[in-house]
């Protein structure tokens, strides 16, 4: 694997894995148990530039490649996959589609304090009836004048209760189909935007998922990120270089349940050996160990085809697919080598296991995925 | 101020052979980090140049690279063939002839061991080759007209030293909690940041007093350590419990 890597790429391993494992990973039972977010810990990983890991330095990020992009997403979601979640999400489909579609202006307003976390970004695609089917968005952005009266119900927003920058998709041409949809840039604070309660959900507790929604909320037209009717587009393009992260996430959830079970399998005896010493359980390390190297490289080869600047689309769409799978496998073995400790918030692998479900969902489910891939291997 | 920091790039894990040093299986020495953190907060107070000095293999460059993303202004690498296989006496006699060439500086730095072979012996006797006067177990520094008060804590002692500049100081590992590189700060050691790389030529050092050939000591055979631990149940009621154990403690003589 370190084939891919230069000597940054690794010291960006190395730091990003001591901070993880001095700083997150002591209270990733903590804050998935209480379902609340770090902020201690964010506040110092922005300082570090944590949220701001491609953006220019000139714009206060620190402007690295997406193979370091990857392998800091990994090391923290190895730690804790909630977190790891807001940074992908905040790092690839909030700050990452600002830098790609922004103009001068708008990049200069938002980006340096996304970059440096003083504010935290988020998607809105998603709605009640808009979901694997992006078309199906109901949200609306009608011009009145130099500015657009949103009205918008966004569910299931990663970050939603703390976001600042929201990239909201709505329609600003209700007659136009897939072609009328736009993005919005709204702001935490804009009279007519609320945030809704946050989930309940089974795993990633630690991020705070929540609904917004924005009622008759005026939004200069200096907001619109790219031209109207481009929405779909940015948020495809947006969501080529997310997989990659939740794939990034996918690893690093995958891994600590491999580095668990590994440890767990070498300390556990039954019939007087460690259960390592069993075959059945060595077939379920081998699996696993094998799987996550597949779905490493797969991640590390779209990371270094966007590096390059080659097509890494269909890279992209592959990783998150095996990575998410493979990921569930993992930790569902890691459950089963526990036993009926792995079934017990005693021990980490549960929370693993709940954590890696969502990563088949998310940004694309897994059928989403498979029908874009066979799309690109067909050549429909 | 300025400020020359010797740090060393060490073995993560103890060698099962002969000693291979790769970037992978190296980080800098965790004993250096506070020396870095030392200087830097210095230099916030009082400006100046923080110069980085190791001596090792390439991919010693990793350790430097550390110290340069942390904030050092300059990164030299004593690298050469002949430098190799050096004890601590050795070692010193190179750093003392790179720090004469780094002159003038007012504080010389180091950390009071290293993870891979713990002596300690490197900062005192560089300073005894260059004439300093030495503090080491530094815990904190004061600054005064003609230079600092170095406090120093071993045992239950605190120690209080005026030293004029230039001084040697070992930085106890406890003396502050040093900061994480930012990622911006990696992408610019690795982008921009130098090594320069001195030779034996460059260091007018003898062959013959430095690596292998100026090593007096010869380790006679190095081997892992293992460590058996056995672990004993006892069960039973509380008191029974822990009246077993204060028994079993006892009779192995660990508590009186």
């Amino acid at each position: 694997m370190n084939t891919f890597l230069t000597d940054k790429n690794r010291a960006v391993r190395r730091a990003a894995r001591a901070f993880c494992e001095r700083e997150i990973a002591p209270i990733a039972k903590q804050i998935d148990q209480e379902a609340s977010f770090p902020w201690e810990v964010a506040d110092k990983m922005g300082r570090l530039g944590y949220f701001g890991i491609q953006a220019p330095k000139a714009l206060g990020g620190a402007e690295l490649d997406t193979a370091s992009y990857v392998l800091i997403i990994e090391e923290i979601s190895r730690a804790s996959g909630g977190l790891g979640l807001c940074v992908t999400v905040h790092n690839s489909v909030a700050v990452a589609p600002l830098l790609a579609f922004g103009t001068e202006a708008q990049k200069q307003r938002w980006i340096p304090p996304l970059a440096r976390g003083e504010k935290i970004g988020a998607f809105c695609l998603t709605e009640p009836n808009a979901g694997s089917d992006a078309s199906g968005i109901e949200a609306t952005a009608l011009k009145d004048g130099d500015h657009y009266c949103v009205n918008a119900g966004k569910v299931l927003v990663t970050n939603g209760g703390i976001a600042d920058i929201c990239l909201i998709f709505a329609r600003t041409d209700p007659r136009a189909g897939r072609r009328g949809i736009s993005v919005i840039v709204a702001e935490r604070g804009t009279p007519g935007f609320s945030v809704g309660d946050l989930e309940d959900l089974c795993g990633m507790r630690a991020n705070p998922v929540s609904s917004i929604r924005l009622t008759d909320c005026r939004i200069s037209v200096g907001n619109r990120l790219g031209r109207e009717g481009m929405g779909l587009a940015i948020g495809l393009a947006a969501l080529d270089t997310g997989r990659i992260g939740i794939a990034a996430q996918a690893v690093g959830i995958a891994r600590a349940a491999l580095e668990e079970s590994v440890r767990y399998a070498k300390a556990r005896r039954q019939f007087g050996v460690p259960i390592a010493r069993h075959q059945s359980i060595q077939q379920m390390i081998a699996d696993m160990a094998t799987d996550l190297d597949a779905a490493r490289l797969m991640v590390l080869r779209a990371a270094v085809r966007r590096d390059r600047g080659e097509p890494f689309s269909q890279a992209s769409a592959m990783a998150k697919l095996h990575a998410s799978e493979a990921a569930m496998r993992i930790t569902d073995h890691a459950v089963q080598i526990h036993g009926g400790y792995g079934y017990s918030k005693a021990y980490p692998v549960e929370r693993y296991w709940r954590d890696a479900r969502v990563t088949r969902i998310y940004e694309g489910t897994s059928e989403i995925h498979r029908m874009v891939i066979a799309r690109g291997v067909l050549g429909d | 101020m300025n400020i020359v920091c010797c740090l060393k790039s060490v073995l993560l894990t103890a060698p099962e052979g002969p000693v291979v040093r790769s970037a992978d299986l190296s980080d800098l020495n965790p004993f250096d980090r506070p020396v870095i953190e030392t200087a830097l907060r210095l230099r916030e107070e009082a400006g100046g140049c923080i110069t980085a000095l190791s001596m090792g293999p390439p991919a010693a460059a990793d350790a430097l690279r550390q110290a340069l993303a942390l904030g050092a202004d300059r990164a030299v690498l004593l690298c050469d063939r002949a430098l190799a296989g050096a004890d601590t006496l050795a070692t010193s006699t190179a750093l003392a002839a790179a720090v004469a060439r780094l002159a003038p500086y007012d504080l010389l730095l180091f950390g009071t061991r290293t993870s891979d072979s713990d002596t300690g012996q490197v900062g005192p006797q560089t300073a005894v080759r260059l004439g300093l006067p030495l503090v080491t177990w530094v815990h904190a520094l004061e600054r005064t007209a003609s230079g600092f008060v170095a406090e120093r804590r071993a045992d239950s002692f605190r120690e209080r030293f005026a030293v004029t500049l230039p001084a040697a100081l070992t930085i106890h590992p406890a003396a502050c909690i040093p900061r994480d590189e930012t990622l911006a700060g990696i992408d610019a050691a690795y982008e921009h940041g130098a090594i320069e790389t001195w030779g034996l030529d460059a260091l007018g050092c003898d062959p013959a007093e430095v690596g292998e050939a100026g090593s007096p000591t010869r380790v006679v055979s190095l081997a892992k350590k293992t460590r058996d631990r056995k672990c004993e149940l006892l069960t039973g009621a509380g008191e029974e419990v822990a009246e077993a154990l204060v028994r079993t403690l006892a009779d192995r003589g660990l508590i009186g």
